[in-house]
């Protein structure tokens, strides 16, 4: 690097040195004789730029990463010299330059296809303008890019997109972010030369998520590559030829897939929007708020964007460590859930077996003399699915107070194991799953737990041929996988060595076990994550210093931070025999197994389940109401931020538990939220170091002795349907669309 | 617009804190002037007394008493804005331009309801668990 400088410095000190060259510099140019003779007036510019430019910042922060230093070349981007590594195309080259070039078809995450032809800019000694997007850059280039021919043939490239595509951006939901009608700004024309009439093309049905307007496609084929790259279903496809260009599903069929809601950012024109967000909002007109998300373990980050109270759209927000651009259909449509079905005042049900809305003060006052009436031992809590760390710290806190700890997270199992911080989040990490070269799934099907993880593994097998192995009901995979079997047996022969896919995890570089937490619920799970580290011990491979395979994906947000401040239940029992139960949003128990005369107290956003069981409602905020820390499946916590008002007379959840705790006489020592998370400082400090990974400190191998016996059950699936997993999404019309026509019977 | 009321326009900015003080008071007495006349508009005289009328209107006031810079954090005359925003909620309430339950809900129940969440034991409460029988948001 250190030579570089010095050369970039050499050559600008001779650059000034020359005074006659600055005479020939011209930078912008839009001149009319000059267009029309291209060639001649670039050829008055061309004897050599002058480098003597201010240094640029590369494009939205690029950084230039290089694999190997001596593979770096140098380039000249309108004079100004970049190093980059070997391999780059030019307009990698230019981005890192600081110039951005124009482009439709070129996407950094996606094969380069380099058929919109946006991207030309000129290359010194090549006769023709070159597509930036596909071409090598190689040593010593001169790139230019922004000479008059590069500009006009820009324009010419422009005239011919706008040539069939209507110009109705009034009515395009794309307006105000379609790159072309950005680029059509800098590069349309003013009037059209077009008099013939426009090509129109059928719309198609690509489902419930994504609305298709087909006339103002631009033949980009981005969609085509996502849908088989990344979403890897072969659905989409280029038909025809020429004029007849169109894209569709080669037969009548909606596109199936986790990702599909994807396309509808990549598209760079309104031809792929979103069906559910038509015609609702205008994008100036909404303000974003940056938070995760929190219908799966993944934390996608995500912006959402609210007009006023409602939540209008979620869209992806950038993490490489996590979501890379991308979200799964769920994320990104279960939004309208959050407008129905809320709970909005606290209710008391009367004799009649009716709801009954009273105010916080009689409802608190009404649990806390039942609170008071039950034995510590009968009083039991559980916390929800999408609880947040503070509420979860808050409700232990409280019922520690009142003198038990029956209190654990729902989809954590009855006994769940929470003092080997290793032993229960992704200790390879989302991103740290590309290095991997075999995986062996254990009763999971990460396409339906974690689409995002699914993406990961999807993009490994891709690149790098890695093998999957899967024990665990038959199940759709969008790679190639061996399915090994279906129950634990198949998972003790290969602890055993008896099975051949042994073989593979031996000879494996950098091996990658995932167990799902489905397996948390079921009665052998000792013996099962026993076996599994058998495996981990046999093969030194798979925990190593430098590499650590063992993974548990997790299915909930709210899982691992819960394990991590130890929600974990005295007795797995407690329920049955159980006096007074609090629910903090939690829906998916088995609500058969509380007691009749037990009474139930329902803290949550959404009428769900439970409330049909609960004696008293209390109206708490959904995540996009309020500031809540969440870990995911990794173990890096993330924080939500409100972006909408809470709904009616609804209260944070940690808020709620603090009242109560003081109007039962129990009063929690914290009153703010910076008050609470220095609590979760005294029990997990690793919570409060957000987008940190705290990687787990303790090896695997520090477990205890397990006599419990492996049954022969098989696995079974975790999520029964992608589209509805919590409250939420259940409340969600869109899912429900989705569920019935897409989910896989 | 046939009636205005006269005499209490604001002028410029008040060049002191008397100065503001007075506009303060000549509003107040035109409120109060112009009672009678409200009651009778909006036929408030099952609902309320005149007297207790002005003490509430008494109370809007007492809520900005702890302003007294008449010059506010970015150079706002604070004081003036909310003599001139009082002059235009009364000039809108004589005109008419506003409908009984407008002066009901603003004037007589007043900013907490007709349920009033009051209970005895409030004093032994901390702020804590005040504010969030009140609101969700501090
Ligand atoms: S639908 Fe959109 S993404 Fe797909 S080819 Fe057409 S313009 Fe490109
Ligand atoms: S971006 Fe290069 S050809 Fe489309």
């Amino acid at each position: 690097m250190g030579l570089g400088v010095l050369a970039s410095r050499a050559t600008r000190l001779s650059g000034r040195g020359n005074p006659s060259r600055s005479l020939f510099y011209v930078r912008t140019i839009v001149t009319k004789p000059e267009l029309q003779s291209p060639e001649a007036s670039s050829a008055a510019a061309a004897p050599e730029p002058t480098p003597d430019l201010p240094p640029r910042t590369p494009l939205g922060g690029a950084r230039v990463h290089f694999p190997n230093p001596d593979d770096a070349i140098e380039v000249f981007v309108d004079g100004y010299p970049v190093k980059i590594p070997k391999g780059m195309t030019v307009l990698q080259a230019c981005e890192v330059a600081g110039v951005d070039i124009p482009r439709f078809c070129y996407h950094n995450r996606l094969s380069i296809a380099g058929n919109c032809r946006m991207c030309l800019v000129e290359v010194e000694k090549s006769p023709k303008p070159v597509a930036s997007c596909a071409m090598p850059a190689l040593p010593g280039m001169k790139i230019k890019t922004d000479t008059p021919i590069a500009k006009k043939a820009r324009e010419g490239v422009m005239e011919f997109l706008l040539m069939n595509h209507p110009l109705d951006c009034p009515i395009c939901d794309q307006g105000g972010e379609c790159d072309l009608q950005d680029q059509s700004m800098a590069f349309g024309s003013d009037r059209g030369r077009f008099t013939e009439v426009k090509r129109s093309v059928v719309d198609k049905n690509l489902g419930p998520l994504v609305k298709t307007v087909m006339t103002r496609c631009i033949q980009c084929t981005r969609c085509v590559r996502f849908a088989t790259e990344i979403a890897g279903v072969q659905d989409l496809g280029m038909l025809g030829r020429g004029s007849g260009e169109e894209i569709g599903t080669y037969v009548e069929k909606l596109m199936t897939s986790e990702l599909s809601g994807n396309v509808i950012d990549i598209c760079p024109v309104g031809a792929l929007t979103s069906k559910p967000f038509a015609f609702k909002a205008r994008n100036w007109e909404l303000k974003g708020t940056e938070t995760i998300d929190v219908t799966d373990a993944v934390g996608s980050n995500i912006r959402i964007d609210s007009r006023g109270p409602e939540v209008m759209r979620i869209l992806p927000r950038l993490n490489e460590d996590i979501n890379e651009e991308w979200i799964s259909d769920k994320t990104r449509f279960f939004y309208d859930g959050l407008k129905r079905q809320r709970l909005n005042d606290p209710m008391i049900r009367g004799a009649d077996g009716r709801f009954k809305v009273v105010s916080w003060r009689d409802a608190l006052a009404v649990v806390a003399e039942v609170l008071h009436q039950a034995k510590a031992k009968e009083v039991v809590g559980v916390a929800g699915k999408l609880s947040d760390a503070e509420s979860m710290m808050a409700l232990k806190d409280f019922l520690n107070r009142m003198g038990t700890n029956n209190v654990w997270c729902e989809g954590n199992g009855p006994n769940p194991n929470a003092d080997l911080r290793s032993g229960y989040i992704m200790n390879t990490g989302i991103s740290g799953l590309e290095k991997a070269d075999t995986f062996l799934l254990v009763g999971t099907q990460p396409r339906v737990e974690a689409a995002m993880v699914n993406a990961r593994i999807r993009k490994t097998v891709r690149a790098t041929n890695a093998k999957v192995g899967y024990i665990g009901p038959p199940t759709d995979f969008n790679y190639d996988h061996q399915h090994l079997g279906t129950g634990p047996e198949t998972l003790l022969q290969i602890a055993e060595g008896r099975h051949p896919f042994c073989s593979e995890i031996s000879n494996a570089k950098n091996p990658a076990i995932i167990v799902g937490a489905g397996v948390f619920e079921r009665e052998d799970k000792d013996a099962i994550f026993a076996a599994v580290d058998t495996i981990v011990k046999k093969y030194g491979n798979v925990v190593r210093p430098d590499w650590n395979g063992f993974n548990v994906l997790l299915l909930n947000a709210a899982q691992a931070a819960a394990l991590d401040l130890g929600l974990v239940p005295e007795s797995s029992e407690s329920i049955e025999t159980a006096k007074f139960v609090y629910l903090m949003g939690a829906d998916d128990i088995n609500l058969d197994k509380i007691p009749n005369d037990a009474f139930v107290v329902y803290q949550g956003h959404h009428g769900d389940r439970s409330v049909y069981r609960a004696n008293v409602i209390l109206p708490a905020s959904a995540f996009s109401e309020k500031e809540g820390t969440y870990e995911n499946t990794e173990g890096c916590p993330q924080q939500t931020l409100p972006a909408v008002p809470t709904v009616g007379d609804a209260r944070d959840d940690w808020k709620i538990i603090r009242a109560l705790s003081e109007v039962a006489g129990v009063r929690l020592p914290y009153d703010t939220v910076s008050g609470i998370r220095s609590r979760i400082r005294t029990v997990a400090p690793n919570l409060l170091s957000l987008e940190e990974r705290e990687q787990a400190t303790f090896a695997a191998s520090l477990k205890p002795e397990v006599k419990q016996k492996i049954s022969s059950t098989p696995f079974k699936a975790a999520v029964e349907n992608f589209y509805m997993t919590d409250p939420i999404t259940r409340a969600s019309k869109i899912m429900a669309q989705c569920s019935a026509l897409l989910a896989k019977k | 617009m046939a009636f205005r009321l006269t005499g209490v326009r604001v002028a410029a900015n008040s060049g002191s804190l008397e100065e503001a003080r007075g506009r303060v008071f000549e509003f107040f007495k035109s409120a109060c002037r112009s009672i009678p006349q409200i009651m009778e508009i909006y036929n408030l005289h099952d609902v309320i007394s005149e007297s207790q009328l002005r003490s509430n209107i008494a109370s809007q006031f007492r809520r900005n008493a702890h302003i007294t810079n008449p010059k506010g954090g970015r150079g706002l005359q604070v004081i003036d804005m909310l003599v001139f925003k009082g002059m235009e909620e009364l000039g809108n309430i004589v005109e008419h331009a506003k409908q009984r339950h407008h002066i009901i809900g603003q004037y007589v129940v007043g900013q907490h309801g007709l349920v009033q969440d009051l209970n005895p034991k409030d004093d032994a409460i901390s702020p804590f668990l005040n504010n969030f029988y009140k609101t969700n948001y501090s």
